[in-house]
């Protein structure tokens, strides 16, 4: 052994029956999917996630109800979309900060076009074709031109938020009646609880996603790109076309989930979602993906997003809050939440 | 002279000088006397003035936000940071005897900067401790962080009466505005600070490759430690700067926004978020590009519904433009223009 | 194995401190007969904590429903749409008895309240208004008409310049895509329009905050010299644009008339100094209206749909006098 480099040599690939005898196998299992950087970070925001609801069904009578459940999902539809777009850059190692304006931007072609008499049959899939172009092009000014992603993405919320305003600087109501209906209908799935057709396309969009990630050689260029570039290529992935198309992708999810908040809230409005971008990054975070890529699961983007959701319910049952308790209170569980990820996941050096 | 020429268009501040050029050029075209600069009141008065004094805040800032990139962090909390000194600031005064005496401003401004302090080793220690990534650490306190400020001013402004805070803001010293005096000292302790000593090389050596720094010894979590907390002291001179211009706290709105202003101007003037070589000069090029492009907007009377997509479009030619394709392709086409000049030279 | 106990414990308080406030909620019922006051439950989502106006209407509307012993859950939307559904939704969860609330933007609402009306939960509207075609979806609103703001402004503006030959005008406006910003221009607009002599010379954004009202003013005023008069869609533009003045050797309301919308104190306080000229009020104190709407609503009675905000505008001399009663 040594005796220059005193670095003790890494523990966490020694086969667990190494240790001492008198722990139980059970135990070193537990805690070896708890650490493992892959799994545990979302292991236990799930578990986290369980744990304020508890809380929450604790302190308030109407809270530990299915629908309060499913209302995480009804109403967050278009952020887990969102995440799970993002979820596609931020595992390449980029970022997408135009996501909010390409949001707001949707729905502003989709109001003003419905206006002027066009059927949502052409103008949805106008918007998802239009939202992915940007994507390509934000794509090819980081690869081709070796930009940052952070501030491509924010060049392009520039332009998406500027063109919001071109469009229109009033907000438009959207009364056409195909559109309407996708909005309002609810989809009654017995016990009085109920879900809106957005949460189906939502569920759809996550199993396509995990499928692409997880059972395709794109996906698994993406792992490599975050996991180290070169490598990926000296294994001959198709690296230059991958990033531009995770972006590409993102692109698309914005669009789409452009639409989902189009139905939410049925009008166009040019100042909405200003500030989305960072609840996504957050949901993403949360989820247990490591912003420099490599590491992340897309389930793990959809549990960050439940969180999120949680937090502003307990905050809405509870009442009280002014509205800087407010901030401070988000702040405080959001610190809360990482803290413990971060420790209950770390490895002994 | 053609040397001087090559290196000028090969340096990384060539297309961002060059915007800003394209900018002035712009506003005096729409308003001649936009370059002109008068004495009046025994102080320098003038657009230029004004876009120096503006930018101010904005350029300590971005100061502060390059130590952090340069480290390959980020620091999302200073506009929370800016808020939180001026709700301080304002309540000593507010709360004190005699608002107008330089003693109680001394007081306010000294407790503001203590505070901001500990707000910086607060992210330093969960970004270098805990490990936490720099933008969630940071997104804590910029979330939590207004929420403080508006808890500080109870969601009201507070208006103060106090020349002394005034002159911090709006003041004049030498005819120079004290704000821009105060930008100059910042800058040059940080240039000093830094490329004087070890210590930029030390920060470069943890930003570019943060493994094999730990390796040759360097103390990365003291450089953290360091860099997050001044770069929450330059919040917090310029959320005094900001509040002092407007003579209230305005928990709500101060320095709203500026940290992306803040890190544009760090990657206009073409330090990489990667982390690693910074250059300060470049972070002041890109703060002066970005305050003169939202001059530009007003002198030129560009509708505000246009405005961020004219935005858009400056942001995205200097990117394109500092970038190494475009480098290249001009490299090609001179070396195309080149062998002329040689046969020319040789013969 | 230290650092994790401790980081858990520590984690563990942190979570246990946040979650311990006051006592939660109960839940209401829908209503049958009156309920006694102290058994109702409002839920109130409110557009954010922006401006001091903002908070000034929070402060009042819970002051108001606590000394009536109303139980009143107040939620912050941070100036999000999707946020004031969420809550909505969420308070319909909640079965409380009245859902209150102040819409960020117009359109957008036919959902969630519909959703509403299913459950049986009478809506009012507070500051703002929706568009919706159906106006059975809420059951009054109250609050500022922000056109007719605009209006008396520009009124003003023409009874001041009866005699002047041509007027420049410069326009601070609020917030792109902002209701009041909007409507404040079209009003004044639509006054001034009718003569030629009125120009707007310049009009840009300040974004309703002082910082935004100086910096746009200090520009104008150098690339436009001879400007007669500026129109800001908030007093904090003005208070801004106020400082920019001075900066430039001028006298604020003689070289240049000022005239401003909301009538928060510091705004007052320059209209008695004389450096404001006008001021339209934009009233915030909501609160005592809102609970009588409720108890309405209660007794079974329906309150009138529409109820305007009784609101007043000041001049110079109205302002000293006025002065030591502003509340906000």
């Amino acid at each position: 052994m040594s005796t220059l480099a005193p670095e003790r040599a890494p523990r966490s690939e020694q086969p667990a029956p190494r240790r001492s005898a008198s722990r139980p196998a059970l135990v070193e299992r537990v805690r070896d999917v708890f650490t493992s950087p892959k799994s545990g970070p979302v292991l236990v925001t799930a578990i986290l996630f369980v744990a304020v609801f508890a809380v929450g069904g604790v302190r308030y009578p109407a809270f530990l109800s299915g629908q309060v459940f499913l209302n995480l999902f009804v109403d967050n539809a278009y952020l887990i979309v969102l995440a799970v777009g993002m979820t596609f850059v931020i595992l390449t190692g980029g970022i997408d900060l135009s996501v909010g304006a390409v949001v707001a931007l949707s729905g502003m072609i989709a109001a003003s076009l419905l206006q002027s008499g066009w059927s949502p049959g052409v103008v949805i899939p106008l918007i998802l074709v239009i939202t992915s172009v940007l994507g390509l092009l934000v794509g090819l000014m980081i690869h081709v031109f070796e930009v940052q992603p952070f501030i491509a993405t924010l060049a392009a919320m520039f332009l998406a938020r500027g063109l919001c305003y071109v469009i229109s600087q009033n907000s438009i109501s959207i009364t056409e009646p195909t559109f309407v209906a996708l909005a309002v209908t609810r989809i009654p799935l017995g016990g009085g609880l109920s879900i809106t057709p957005s949460v189906v396309i939502v569920l759809v969009v996550i199993a396509v996603a995990v499928w692409v990630l997880h059972f395709t050689r794109f996906g698994r260029t993406v792992y490599a790109i975050g996991g180290g570039e070169h490598s990926g290529m000296l294994m001959g992935l198709p690296v230059a076309r991958t990033k531009v198309i995770v972006y590409v992708i993102s692109g698309f999810c914005s669009g789409l989930a452009g639409v989902l908040f189009t139905f939410y809230t049925l009008s166009g409005y040019p100042l909405s979602a200003i500030g989305t971008e960072l609840d996504a990054i957050a949901a993403v975070v949360i989820g247990g993906t490591l912003l420099t890529g490599g590491f992340g699961f897309v389930l793990g983007s959809v549990l960050g997003v439940l969180v999120l959701g949680i937090i502003q319910t307990i905050i809405t049952f509870e009442g009280t809050l002014s509205s800087w308790w407010t901030r401070i209170f988000i702040g405080g569980l959001l610190l809360v939440f990482i803290i413990l990820q971060k420790v209950l996941t770390s490895r002994r050096r | 002279m053609k040397t001087l020429v090559a290196r000028a268009f090969s340096s990384r501040l060539f297309w961002p000088v060059a915007m800003l050029v394209v900018l002035v050029v712009i506003n005096v075209i729409a308003f001649p006397g936009f370059l002109s600069i008068t004495v009046k009141d025994g102080h320098l008065f003038g657009s230029i003035i004004d876009i120096l004094r503006n930018g101010a805040p904005m350029l300590i800032i971005a100061i502060g936000m390059t130590l952090v990139i340069a480290t390959r962090g980020i620091d999302l909390s200073v506009g929370a940071v800016c808020a939180i000194s001026g709700a301080v600031a304002c309540s000593i005064i507010l709360g004190s005897s005699d608002p107008g005496s330089i003693t109680t401003v001394a007081t306010a401004v000294a407790v503001a900067v203590v505070i901001a302090l500990v707000l910086g080793l607060w992210n330093g220690f969960l970004v270098s401790v805990i490990g936490i990534q720099p933008i969630i650490a940071t997104l804590v306190l910029m979330t939590a962080g207004r929420g403080i400020a508006m808890l500080i001013t109870e969601g009201q402004i507070l208006t103060v009466n106090s020349p002394p805070f005034k002159a911090i803001g709006s003041g004049f010293a030498l005819g120079v505005p004290i704000a821009v005096l105060i930008a100059a000292v910042i800058f040059a302790v940080a240039a000093l600070l830094t490329r004087r000593t070890a210590l930029g090389m030390l920060i470069e050596a943890v930003g570019i490759n943060p493994e094999a720094s730990r390796q040759a010894g360097v103390r990365a979590r003291g450089l953290l430690f360091a860099v997050y907390t001044f770069c929450a002291l330059c919040a917090a001179i310029a959320g005094l700067i900001l509040t002092a211009n407007q003579t209230a706290a305005d928990a709500n709105n101060t320095g709203l926004f500026i940290e992306l202003d803040a890190i544009l101007a760090v990657v206009i003037g073409g330090t990489s978020l990667a982390g690693g070589r910074y250059s300060l000069v470049g972070t002041l090029v890109g703060a002066l590009v970005i305050q003169t492009l939202v001059t530009t907007v007003y002198t030129v009377g560009i509708s505000p519904i246009v405005t961020m997509v004219f935005k858009a479009a400056v942001v995205t030619a200097v990117c394109l433009l500092q970038s190494p394709a475009t480098t290249a392709a001009i490299g090609r086409w001179r070396r195309r223009l080149a062998p002329r000049v040689a046969v020319e030279v040789a013969s | 194995m230290k650092k994790r106990s401790i980081g858990l414990a520590a984690a563990g308080v942190l979570l246990l401190a946040l979650t311990g406030c006051a006592a939660g909620g109960d839940a209401g019922g829908t209503g049958e007969g009156p309920k006694p006051l102290d058994e109702l439950v409002v839920g109130f989502s409110q557009v954010g904590a922006e401006s001091g106006w903002r908070t000034a209407n929070t402060t009042d509307i819970q002051g108001a429903f606590e000394d009536a012993g109303i139980e009143l859950k107040f939620s912050d939307a941070q100036q999000k749409q999707e946020n004031q559904i969420k809550a909505i939704r969420s308070y319909i969860q909640q079965q409380v008895d009245v859902i209150a609330f102040s819409p960020v933007v117009e359109s957008g609402w036919d959902a969630v309240l519909n959703e509403a009306k299913a459950a049986g939960i009478p809506v009012v509207l507070t500051d703002r208004a929706v568009d919706s075609a159906d106006d059975s979806l809420y059951v009054s609103f109250l609050g500022s008409d922000f056109v007719e703001e605009g209006k008396k402004a520009g009124e003003w503006v023409v009874e001041e310049y009866a005699d002047a030959d041509d007027v420049k005008i410069v326009q601070l406006e609020g917030t792109t895509g902002a209701a009041p910003a909007i409507d404040r221009a079209e009003g004044f607009a639509d006054v001034i329009g009718a003569d030629d002599k009125f120009e707007i010379v310049a009009s840009q954004t300040g974004d309703f905050t002082r910082a935004g009202g100086k910096q746009v003013t200090e520009a104008l005023l150098k690339s436009n010299p001879d400007i007669d008069l500026i129109y800001a869609h908030n007093d904090d533009m003005g208070l801004g644009a106020i400082e920019a003045i001075e900066a430039a050797g001028l006298t604020p309301g003689e070289d240049i008339k000022i005239v401003t919308v909301d009538a928060v104190k510091d705004g007052m306080q320059a209209l008695a100094d004389g450096k404001i000229n006008f001021i339209v009020e934009c009233s915030p104190l909501l609160g005592e209206q809102l609970v009588e709407i409720v108890t309405q609503i209660n007794d079974g009675e329906t309150p009138e749909k529409r109820i305007v905000t009784e609101e007043t505008t000041f001049t110079q001399e109205q302002a000293v006098e006025a002065l030591p009663d502003r509340q906000y």
